[in-house]
This record gives structure tokens, sequence and C-alpha cells, in this order.
């Protein structure tokens, strides 16, 4: 999941809106010059980033194709830096120090436990949220302190928040009335992000009278149009039933490599996570844990918890004792590295090792070839393969684990299967710190 | 109608389904009682409330004869004389006319600033904000008759005395509070998320406010709108003491009282009944009309 670097464009881009006009460091193109010698009059500068779009879509109107071209227009970074939140009357920060790059044009997802701050994090970027220490740029400009408005983002909401009292058409098209976008512009690209959503034939509709899967597509429309330079979306597909989810994800993810625009994504589930993140952020308790493309937080997890939450079923993670060449699983001895060994002992270890496998980095094995037997409490036939859920005594206590199989090797409830973790598809972490070593 | 009877009945659970049928026949017999004895008592609320209306349209039709000799029967024919005597010769067409005036001017200003305050009070912190939103419900709690001495005295100060404008002034202090708790309580129940997705589309304040909140507030902004005019429409003591010795500017209910006050020997009973119509039916008629409109659940779409 590399993906390539977008091109770098040469000029940052005219930030919207009057109210930076004067702060802003503009190179004009001579493009722009001519539109605004055509559109005449000084006062009309206010106003450029709307003609230039509209020039824009001239250009590209008549070959039918309004994607905006990457790198024509740079979209934006973000950057989190130290940025924290402290609800009022609370001690624990909801947000702790958040410290993150979002590059211009990635697809980030914050994903979570509930209450985890990937919400607030989010919020804080819309400016919705007070910052209370450290700051939030877009493409660095500190947007830490302005209103919504003039961040140039848009938002898509979880229970999509759309205008009850107007039609699919005037929600839509309601952001570019606010910046005075000439009439005939705002039908040009109304009309276009209908037809990319499939809305054409429900324009003329109140949102009581749409599906929620049509809902969600004109809250998706409603940022689509504004063209922003970042899109942020909060768990905008937890509303849909699970068929409609999936479909509707993988539109997402398309429309966003279409556009190009830098989006930052929160959801509270991992599937959606690891299918649409160029980048995922695991956060915890406000703190973030890691950020890393799906393969390496799957493969690579940081520290115990994003081993955990990562993965369905979640992988098996035990804590047990150190000998001379491993980690201990009763009469299993999982082999570890001289420096993981020294790393384990060190910061409190206590000669104990976390050491995790995920359920489908282990085989099935006869008793002889020397597994940790486990008697099977469930299995769950999934199709194409099935799960095994079982427990085994590891030092004592009783464990659970997972392992998934494939069905023709199934077993059945009661029966004692033998496991065995492949060599070196285990991960190892210090018992104290639970980092990953 | 009938089912609401079956849900309140206290002590009895929704009965599942498969508990038999006995129950949910004793329950449905139950609900049956209840929608009998709540249709009968609608029924007689409506006869009470609904008779002297048609009473009074009757009589508006008879003459001052039949009016006292046969109560209770149809008028012998159809005198529309008796409305347009009261219309023309007892000038209740002029009052009418200023009623219109009044009322509509007072109950934009009331719905404005009233849905204004309580739009600002509903969902903005501030210091001050429960404060100043208990002076206005206490206003629900101060009897007019209380205020009506130095209420003459403020406003002849202010020179408003016998004008429209001091009416219209007072019609809307004296509307503000109920409006303000009514609008409060609405506006507290608009979705967030709404207001927040305005404001990320580029929405000020202001905008946010005319072009999202109050459009979504419709319902209950027709609802206090109807209660208004009614109330200011029926209005009869702010008027007799603030335009009393301005006849020209007189209100519809001024000009009723005018017509049995002066009545001397001969009353003009036909007349008066005939100004009664005159004022009851616009707001019989706006009633009927708005009706849909106030059950008309308008956030219905915006969220989920």
């Amino acid at each position: 999941m590399v993906r390539e670097p977008l091109p770098v464009r040469p000029s940052p881009r005219p930030v919207s809106g009057k109210r930076d006009a004067k702060h802003v460091r503009r190179v004009w193109e001579p493009y722009q010059i001519l539109i605004l010698t055509w559109q005449g009059g000084v006062r009309r500068l206010c106003w450029l980033p709307g003609r230039v779009t509209y020039a824009r879509n001239l250009l590209l109107g008549s070959s039918g194709t309004f994607l905006p071209v990457k790198g024509f227009f740079s979209m934006a970074t973000v950057s989190y830096r130290k940025a924290t939140r402290i609800y009022p009357g609370t001690q624990k920060p909801a947000v702790d120090a958040l410290d993150l790059e979002i590059q211009d044009g990635e697809f980030l997802v914050l994903v979570g436990p509930s209450g985890c701050g990937k919400s607030t994090s989010l919020r804080m970027l819309a400016g919705l949220e007070d910052v209370d220490q450290g700051g939030i740029y877009i493409d660095d400009r500190d947007v830490t302190n302005l209103p919504p408005k003039a961040r140039d983002i848009a938002m898509v909401f979880q229970n999509y928040a759309l205008y009850p009292h107007m039609t699919v058409y005037e929600n839509m098209a309601f952001a570019l009335k606010l910046r005075k976008t000439p009439k005939h512009e705002i039908d040009v690209r109304v009309k276009k992000a209908a037809q990319m959503l499939q809305l054409e034939d429900y324009l003329g509709r109140k949102p009581k009278a749409l599906s929620g899967g049509q809902r969600q597509r004109v809250a998706m429309g409603r940022a689509i149009v504004r063209e922003p330079q970042v899109f942020l979306m909060d768990e905008p597909l937890s509303n849909l039933d699970a068929k409609l989810r999936v479909q509707t994800r993988s539109q997402i993810a398309g429309l966003q490599k279409e556009l190009g625009i830098t989006t930052v994504y929160v959801t509270h589930d991992q599937i959606e996570a690891m299918t649409m993140g160029h980048r995922v952020a695991v956060m915890l308790d406000g703190v973030l844990q890691q950020v890393a493309s799906p393969r390496e937080l799957y493969d690579r997890p940081q520290n115990v918890f994003v081993a955990g939450f990562i993965g369905s079923p979640a992988m098996n993670i035990k804590k047990v004792q150190l000998n001379q060449d491993g980690a201990v699983f009763a009469s299993l001895v999982l082999p570890l590295t001289r420096e993981q060994l020294a790393a384990a002992r060190a910061e409190g270890g206590d000669n104990q090792v976390i050491v995790g496998f995920r359920p489908e980095d282990c085989d099935l094995v006869s008793a002889s070839e020397g597994g940790l037997p486990i008697e099977v409490e469930l299995v769950e036939d999934l199709g194409a393969e099935a799960n095994v859920y079982g427990h085994a005594a590891v030092n004592g206590s009783n464990e659970r684990f997972v392992v998934r199989t494939d069905r023709r090797h199934m077993p059945d409830m009661g029966e004692t299967v033998y496991i065995k973790p492949r060599v070196g598809q285990h991960h190892a972490f210090n018992a104290a710190t639970e980092q990953r070593i | 109608m009938t089912t609401t009877p079956q849900q309140k009945t206290p002590g009895k659970p929704a009965t599942p389904v498969r508990t038999a049928s006995g129950r949910q026949g004793a329950a449905r017999s139950d609900s049956r009682i209840f929608g009998g004895v709540s249709n009968t008592v609608l029924a007689i609320w409506a006869i009470i409330v609904i008779a002297p209306i048609i009473w009074v349209f009757l009589s508006s039709f008879k003459n001052t004869e039949e009016i006292f000799n046969s109560p209770w029967t149809l008028p012998g024919s159809l005198r529309f004389d008796n409305w347009a005597r009261a219309w023309s010769k007892a000038h209740v067409g002029r009052y009418f006319l200023n009623s219109v005036l009044v009322v509509s001017l007072s109950t934009f200003g009331t719905m404005l600033l009233g849905s204004m305050a309580a739009y600002v009070l509903a969902r903005y912190k501030f210091i001050g904000n429960r404060p100043i939103y208990y002076m206005f419900v206490s206003g629900l709690a101060f009897p007019v008759f209380l205020a009506l001495v130095p209420l003459f005295f403020v406003v002849k100060n202010l020179g408003l005395l016998n004008t429209y404008q001091g009416l219209i002034l007072v019609y809307i202090a004296y509307s503000l509070p109920f409006t303000v708790f009514f609008m409060h309580s609405f506006f507290k129940t608009l979705p967030n998320a709404v207001a927040e997705a305005a404001m990320i589309d580029g929405a000020g304040h202001a905008k946010l406010f005319f072009r999202v909140m109050l459009p979504m507030a419709k319902p209950g902004l027709v609802s206090i709108g109807i209660f208004n005019i009614l109330g200011q429409w029926a209005q009869y003591l702010l008027p007799v003491v603030l335009l009393s010795s301005a006849k020209d500017k007189w209100v519809l209910t001024q000009g009723i009282a005018d017509i049995s006050v002066n009545a001397g020997y001969e009353a003009d009973w036909s007349g008066l009944f005939a100004a009664l119509s005159i004022a009851i039916l616009p707001m019989i008629l706006m009633y009927a009309l708005l009706q849909r409109q106030i059950q008309a659940g308008l956030t219905a779409g915006a969220v989920k």
C-alpha cells in the first residue's frame, strides 16, 4: 500500500475567500491574470478561487470530465502539532498532544474504540472543537483559532446532517451559494457531483423522501461540490446496513482516489480502516498509538493494544515466562532472538514476556509434533475457512485461543487439537511497557 | 386515537404475542371502552365549542325580533344587510383593517424578536444566559392589570399614546415571554449536527439562523404564530387603555364593544352578531388552512 508521491505543486493554491486576501502568499499564474482581466474590476480579486474553478470547469467541461486533475490544483497537507483537547470540567485530555502529519492527497483513517478521541481529533480539525494546547495546520497555515468556515474543509457527518427544508440540489448548492459562486457554475458543479453519485433523479427531493444510502450520498455530494482542501468524514457509514456499507466503502475510497483530495476519516471499524486508508492512525484514550500503512500495522504492531485491536478475530496475546531460548507456552517454546530476550528482560520485564500470534499464523498439528493442546469450544464455519475457539492451560491458568483453519480440517466441538504457531510469525512485547521488542 | 389508551393503561405492559389471545382481546376491548369514552368526551367538547359559534352565525342573519322570539330556529331569510350595516355603519370595516394592520405588524415583530432571542438563549452559552431566560419566563406570570397604569404612563411619555406604533410595541412586549419560552424549547430540540454542517459550509451566525435554523423551526413558528395572532386579535384591554381617545384607530374588539355599549333603547343585536361573525371568521379560516402546517414534522429526514 505504498502510495506514489503526488506531483509537487509549484505554488500554493490561493486560499479561498476574501477573509484571507491580505496575508495569503499568492503567486499569480498567467491564466489567472487573464481571467481577472476578463472578469474586470479589482473588487473581483476577493472571489478569485470561485472564478478560477469556473474557468477550470470551462476548460474541462467540454470534454465531459469534471474531475479535478491531480496536481493541477494542489490539495493540502494537514498537521496536528501537539494538539490537545481537555473538555471543561475534566482533568484527563480527550486528545493528548496529538502529533500527526497527513500528506497531500492522502486518505488517513483514525481508528480506535469508542471514547478514544478520534472524533474529537476530527472535530478539532473542523473547528467545531477548541484546541487547548498545540496547534493544527492546513498547508502550513495555522488554523488553530480559525472558525470552521475559514478553513476550507468539508465534512460528512455520521447522521448526515442534511438541511431538511432544502431539496437535494439546494443541500449541495448551499455552500457554494454562501460563497457567492455564479449560478451557472453552481449548476454545473452540482449536476456533475450528482452524476458521480447517481443522485440525478433525486435532485428535486427533500431528504425525508430519500433512503439511508441516498442521504449518505447527498452528504458526500455536499462535500464534493465544495472542492475543499480537506475532506473530513466522521463514521459516514455507520448508519448503513451491512451490505450497503461494504458497497459504499469501496465507492468512497474510489471517489477519494479520483478526486485526490486529502481525507481524514474516522471509524471504529477496523475493517473499514484497513480497507480504505492509505495510512491508519490507531488511538486509545486520547493518545496516538501507531500510524502506519494497513500492512505495516498488521505485520508490525507497535504495542499490545494495536496488536489486539487490528485483525479479526483478534490476535492471541498471552503473558508467559521466558527461558534462555524464548517464550514458554506450556509444552511449546516460541523462539526469540537474543536482542528480543534482552529487551524483554529490560525495563521491569520481570522475566516475563507478552507474546502474540494471529489466528491464521498457526497450524493444527498432530499430537506428536509438539503443539499446544487445546480443547475446542466453538467452531465458526465462515464458508471459506473456519475459526476454531478453544482453551488450554498455560502456566496454571486457563487461556482462550483462536485459530483460523481450512474447512477441510475443521475439528468438532469438545475435541482436543494441537496448535503450533508458524516460525517467525509471532510478535513479542515487553511485559511491563507493552511495547514491541 | 383509539390505540393511545391501550399504550397508556397502567399495569398492562405490552403483552407478548404468544401469551394467548385472551389477554390481547381484553386489552382490545379495554381500548375500545377508553376509545368510546374519549370520543364521547371529545364530541361533547366539540359541541360546547362549536354550538355557540354556529348560533352567532345564524343570529347574524336574523332580525332583532327573530333573535328574541325564536332564538333556536333558522333565520327566516338570509339578511346580508346585517353584515353590510355592521361593516359600514358601525365602522367595523375600518376597525377590521386596523386590527389586521396592528396584529400583522405586531405578530411579525413578536416572531422575529422572539425567535431570535430564543435561538440565542437556547444555543449559545454566555454569562447571564439563564438570568435573561428566567426574566423572559417570569413575564408569563406577570398579570397585565398590574402593569396597566405604569404602562399607560410609559407609553404616554414616549409620545406613543393613541398611535398604532405604541400598541404594536406593547403587543410585542406582551407576547414575547411565551414566544421565547416556546421557541427556546423548540430550538433546543433541533439537531446540533445540522448547525455544525452549516457552519462548515460557510454560514456565519446570521446566515446560520435565517437560512438553516429558522426554516427548521417552521412547525414551531407556525404554532406560536397562530397562538400570537389569536391572542392579539382578541386583545381588548390593551387597546382600550392605549387607543382610548383615537376612535379612528380602534381595533375590532373595541368596535364590537362599542356596538353593544352604545345600544341605548334599541340595540342593534343582529348587527352585533354580524360584527362578531366578521371577527371570528378570519381566525377560523386561518386555523383551518394552517392546521396541516402545524402538524407537519419538518425535521424528518435531517439526521439518519
